[in-house]
C-alpha cells in the first residue's frame, strides 16, 4: 500500500519536475566585456521616473527647488533617471567598473522625443564616497541637489544628459579618486557617453535618439573635467558641438603657485588631499611618505582619507583635516627676501580688506601642509615660474605672449599639475566654447579661467571662446543672469553676512553658470 | 529542515493510523476526486527593501479559482491519507502601495503572475463509520509550494525600472482541513472542505542587477467542492 502511495508522491515529482523547465522574465544582460566605454549592465535601471508636472512639484516642495525652478524654468519635458554601470580606465591602465547617470526626456512634446540633443556633464568635487547622481531618488545622497540641476536645467528641457559618478565614488571600487588627472577624468566621461548611447536604443523610451548634437559642460572639478574631455575628443578627432567649461582650475599650475603664495582659497584642505593622493596614485612623485608634505597632526592615513563615508563636518571635528588652516601661521622664513614675502600672509594691501580676511583663514596651527614643503615648492614656483602667475603677481594684463607654463618645474607636484593644465599640449577648441564664472569666486579664482582666455585669446577676439563673469557689469546676451545672480548674491550677502555668503559663493554661481550653458548651446544647434 | 519535520510527523502519523486499524474488509479503499478549488489569499507581505526604492511598496494576490484533482486512500475505519493538488493556477500579483512611484502608477496595477505547483497530503480522521451517508472529517498534513513561469508585466517592469526577474523559493508549511464526504452509494460521493495552508517564500526581484525582496505570506485559504469515486485495486 506504502509502496504504491510512494509510486504517486513519483509521479507528482516527476511533474514537479516537468514544471521546473518552465519559462522565468529575463533581467538586464550583464556584459562580460570590460573595454572601454562597455555598458556593464544593459538595459540599465531606471531610478526614477517623473513626468514634467511631478518634477515640477517636487522641486516646488522646497526653497532651493523654487530657486531652481525660477532659474531653470518650468520643466517641459519629464526626466527618466538611468543608473549607468559602464567599464572606464584606471590611471594604471586597467579596466575598472564606474557608475554615472543617463537623463531622458520623456514626454509628447516635440521637445521631448525623438531625436535630442546630448548634454554630456562633469560634477564637482565631493567628499562622499557614495556620490551617486542617478540617485534622484534618495535626497540623502550627497548628488541629489546636482543631479536635481542637471536634471532641471537640461533634461527637462529636452536634453539627454550623460553624467559619470567617476573613478573612486559609487560602485567604483579603485580607492581613490584620480582628480583633476585630465587624460583620465576625459576617459571616463568619454566612455559614459559611449555606454549611454549603447544604453539608449534599450530605455523605456527608444524611440528618443541622440541626435548627434553633443554638448560638453561640467562645474568647478567638473569644469576641469569638461574642458579635459574636448580636449580629448579633438585629440581622437571626435567632435563636440560646443562647450561650457564653468568655474573649473583649468589653469593648475598657476592656481597651484597662487595658494602656495599664501592665496588660500576656501575648500583648500579638502582639495590638497584629493590631489595628492591622485597624483601620488598616478605618478609616484608626489612624496616618498605623506609627512613630506602634511604636518605630523594629519599625516598618518591622509592618503586613504577621501573620497569617505564620513561627513566632511565630523572629518573636521575629529581633527583629520583642518576646516580651513592649509598652511602654518607662523609662515616659513628661508632668508630669500622675495621668497619670504610670498611666503608670508597676504595682507590689505596689496589685496582687498575682503580678500586679505579669506587667506588668513587659510592660516592656522598646524597648517595641513607643512613649512618644509610649502618653501620648496614656492622656491620652485619663483625659481621656475608660470609665466602667468608672475604677470598677476605684477599686476601685469593676461596675454597670449605671458602665459606660458614653466619650463621645467623641479617639485613633483608641480610637474603633475603642469601635466594636467590646461595649457598643456598646445590646444585650442575648434568648436564654441563659454567659460562662466564669477571673478569673486573664492573656491576656484577666476584666474583660471582668465589664463585660459589669455591662451585662447585670438579666438576670444574672433568669438569662438566666450567668456561670461557672472559678476561682471550686466552686457551682453547673459546680462539678465548676471543681474539675476548678482541679485541672489546681494540677498544673501544682507541675510547672512559677507564673511558667511562668501563660503557658499561658488555653488551659487553653479545653477546660473549651467542655464548660461543652456542658453548657449541653444544658439550652437 | 522544516519540511524533514513535516514528512518525519506525518510519517509517523501514517504508521499510527495504519496500525492502530486495518482496512482490511474494505473493498474500495481507493477515492480519486475532481472538483474545483476556490482559492482566497489573505497575503500579507513586507515592503520591498533594496537599492533605489521608495517605503511602502507591497504586494497582494489575486483569488484565483483552479480544477482539483485528489487521491484518498483509505488506511482504516476513521483515518484516510488525501494527496490534493490543484491544476496548477496563474496567480496575479497586485501592486499595494502609493498610488504611483515617480509618475508610474503603482498602487492596484498587476506587476507579476507566477503559476504555483502546491500539492498537499493530509493524514485525515473521519466521523462515524464507513457505510454513513454524512461523514465529517478534520485532517492535517503538509504543502509543498513550487513557484515557477514566473513573468513581471509590463507595469511590474515599468515600477520596477526595467526587464525584471523574479526568484521565488519553494514552501513548505503546515496544513489544516476541515469538511464533510456525503456518500451516494458505495462508488460514489461528493465532498466539501475547506482548507488553509501557510506558503511563504522571499520574493526577491532582479532588475539590471540591482535586487530588492520582500517577505510574503500568502495563507491560501481554499473552498473545495468535489466528486469522488471509490474503487479496490
Amino acid at each position: 500500500m506504502l509502496k504504491k502511495f510512494g509510486g504517486l508522491t513519483v509521479a507528482v515529482l516527476a511533474t514537479l519536475a516537468l514544471a521546473g523547465c518552465g519559462g522565468n522574465s529575463q533581467s538586464a544582460a550583464v556584459s562580460t566585456s570590460t573595454q572601454p566605454g562597455t555598458l556593464a549592465v544593459n538595459p540599465p535601471l531606471r531610478v526614477a521616473s517623473l513626468s514634467a508636472s511631478a518634477f515640477a512639484a517636487n522641486l516646488d516642495a522646497t526653497t532651493s527647488g523654487q530657486q531652481l525652478l525660477q532659474l531653470a524654468g518650468t520643466p517641459a519635458c519629464g526626466v527618466d533617471f538611468y543608473y549607468l554601470k559602464y567599464w572606464t580606465v584606471a590611471p594604471d591602465g586597467k579596466p575598472t567598473e564606474v557608475s554615472g547617470a543617463l537623463m531622458v526626456p520623456t514626454g509628447a512634446g516635440s521637445q521631448c522625443s525623438g531625436a535630442r540633443p546630448i548634454v554630456l556633464y562633469a560634477h564637482g568635487t565631493t567628499t562622499a564616497s557614495n556620490y551617486n547622481i542617478a540617485d534622484i531618488s534618495d535626497p540623502s545622497n550627497a548628488a541629489n541637489s546636482e543631479s536635481a540641476m542637471i536634471a532641471a536645467v537640461f533634461a527637462a528641457q529636452g536634453y539627454i544628459v550623460v553624467a559619470p559618478n567617476y573613478e573612486g565614488y559609487d560602485i567604483s571600487n579603485l580607492g581613490y579618486h584620480p582628480y583633476v588627472d585630465g587624460a583620465v577624468n576625459a576617459e571616463d566621461m568619454i566612455d559614459a557617453l559611449t555606454a549611454a548611447r549603447a544604453a539608449l536604443p534599450h530605455t523605456f523610451t527608444p524611440g528618443t535618439t541622440d541626435s548627434g548634437q553633443l554638448y560638453v559642460t561640467g562645474y568647478s572639478e567638473g569644469g576641469y573635467v569638461a574642458m579635459a574631455t574636448v580636449k580629448a575628443m579633438q585629440a581622437a578627432g571626435e567632435t563636440v558641438t560646443a562647450s561650457a567649461p564653468s568655474s573649473g582650475p583649468y589653469a593648475l599650475e598657476a592656481f597651484g603657485d597662487a595658494i602656495f603664495f599664501g592665496q588660500v582659497d576656501i575648500g583648500s584642505t579638502v582639495f590638497a588631499p584629493l590631489v595628492t593622493t591622485s597624483y601620488q596614485n598616478a605618478y609616484g612623485n608626489v612624496y616618498s611618505q605623506t609627512t613630506d608634505v602634511y604636518s605630523s597632526t594629519y599625516a598618518t592615513g591622509i592618503n586613504t582619507l577621501l573620497p569617505t563615508t564620513t561627513p566632511l563636518a565630523t572629518l573636521f571635528q575629529s581633527g583629520k583635516l583642518p576646516e580651513a588652516a592649509l598652511f602654518d601661521s607662523t609662515t616659513p622664513v628661508t632668508g630669500n627676501t622675495q621668497l619670504d614675502q610670498l611666503l608670508a600672509e597676504p595682507t590689505s594691501p596689496p589685496y582687498t580688506p575682503e580678500q586679505a580676511a579669506l587667506f588668513d583663514a587659510g592660516f592656522g596651527s598646524p597648517g595641513l601642509v607643512t613649512n618644509t614643503f610649502r618653501a620648496a615648492y614656492a622656491a620652485d614656483a619663483l625659481t621656475n615660474p608660470d609665466q602667468a602667475m608672475m604677470t598677476l603677481l605684477n599686476g601685469g594684463t593676461l596675454t597670449a605672449s605671458d602665459v606660458a607654463l614653466a619650463a621645467s618645474p623641479s617639485v613633483g607636484l608641480r610637474q603633475d599639475f603642469k601635466v594636467n593644465d590646461m595649457r598643456n599640449g598646445g590646444w585650442m577648441p575648434k568648436e564654441p566654447m563659454l567659460m562662466c564664472g564669477g571673478d569673486q569666486d573664492p573656491t576656484v579664482f577666476f584666474m583660471n579661467t582668465q589664463i585660459m582666455a589669455a591662451e585662447w585669446s585670438p579666438l576670444v577676439a574672433g568669438g569662438l571662446v566666450s567668456v561670461l563673469d557672472l559678476n561682471g557689469t550686466p552686457g551682453g546676451p547673459f546680462a539678465p543672469l548676471q543681474s539675476a545672480f548678482q541679485g541672489t548674491y546681494a540677498a544673501m550677502v544682507s541675510a547672512e553676512g559677507a564673511s558667511t555668503a562668501i563660503q557658499s559663493y561658488h555653488a551659487t554661481e553653479a545653477p546660473f553658470c549651467m542655464v548660461a550653458a543652456r542658453d548657449f548651446f541653444a544658439q550652437v544647434p | 529542515m522544516q519540511y524533514k519535520i513535516a514528512t518525519l510527523a506525518l510519517g509517523t502519523a501514517l504508521a499510527l493510523a495504519t496500525t492502530t486499524g486495518a482496512h482490511a474488509g474494505n473493498a474500495t479503499p481507493n477515492d480519486i476526486r475532481i472538483g474545483a478549488y476556490f482559492v482566497h489569499f489573505d497575503t500579507s507581505a513586507t515592503a520591498f527593501t533594496g537599492p533605489y526604492i521608495v517605503p511602502g511598496l507591497s504586494t497582494s494576490v489575486k483569488n484565483t479559482t483552479t480544477l482539483y484533482l485528489g487521491y484518498v486512500r483509505t488506511l482504516s475505519r476513521h483515518f484516510a491519507v488525501e494527496l490534493a493538488f490543484g491544476w496548477p493556477p496563474v496567480t496575479h500579483a497586485v501592486a499595494r502601495g502609493p498610488a504611483a512611484v515617480g509618475s508610474v502608477p503603482y498602487n492596484g496595477q498587476e506587476i507579476a503572475t507566477v503559476r504555483w505547483l502546491s500539492p498537499t497530503a493530509l493524514l485525515e480522521y473521519n466521523f462515524f463509520g464507513p457505510t454513513a451517508h454524512w461523514r465529517p472529517f478534520v485532517g492535517v498534513g503538509v504543502n509543498y509550494t513550487y513557484f515557477y513561469d514566473r513573468s513581471v508585466t509590463a507595469a511590474g517592469a515599468a515600477v520596477s525600472g526595467g526587464p525584471t526577474s523574479i526568484s521565488m523559493p519553494s514552501s513548505v508549511g503546515p496544513a489544516v482541513t476541515a469538511g464533510f464526504t456525503y456518500r451516494i452509494n458505495q462508488r460514489w460521493h461528493v465532498v466539501a472542505s475547506y482548507s488553509v495552508a501557510q506558503v511563504n517564500t522571499r520574493l526577491t526581484t532582479d532588475t539590471a542587477g540591482v535586487f530588492r525582496s520582500s517577505s510574503v505570506h500568502f495563507w491560501p485559504n481554499a473552498v473545495v467542492l468535489s466528486v469522488g469515486y471509490s474503487f479496490g485495486l
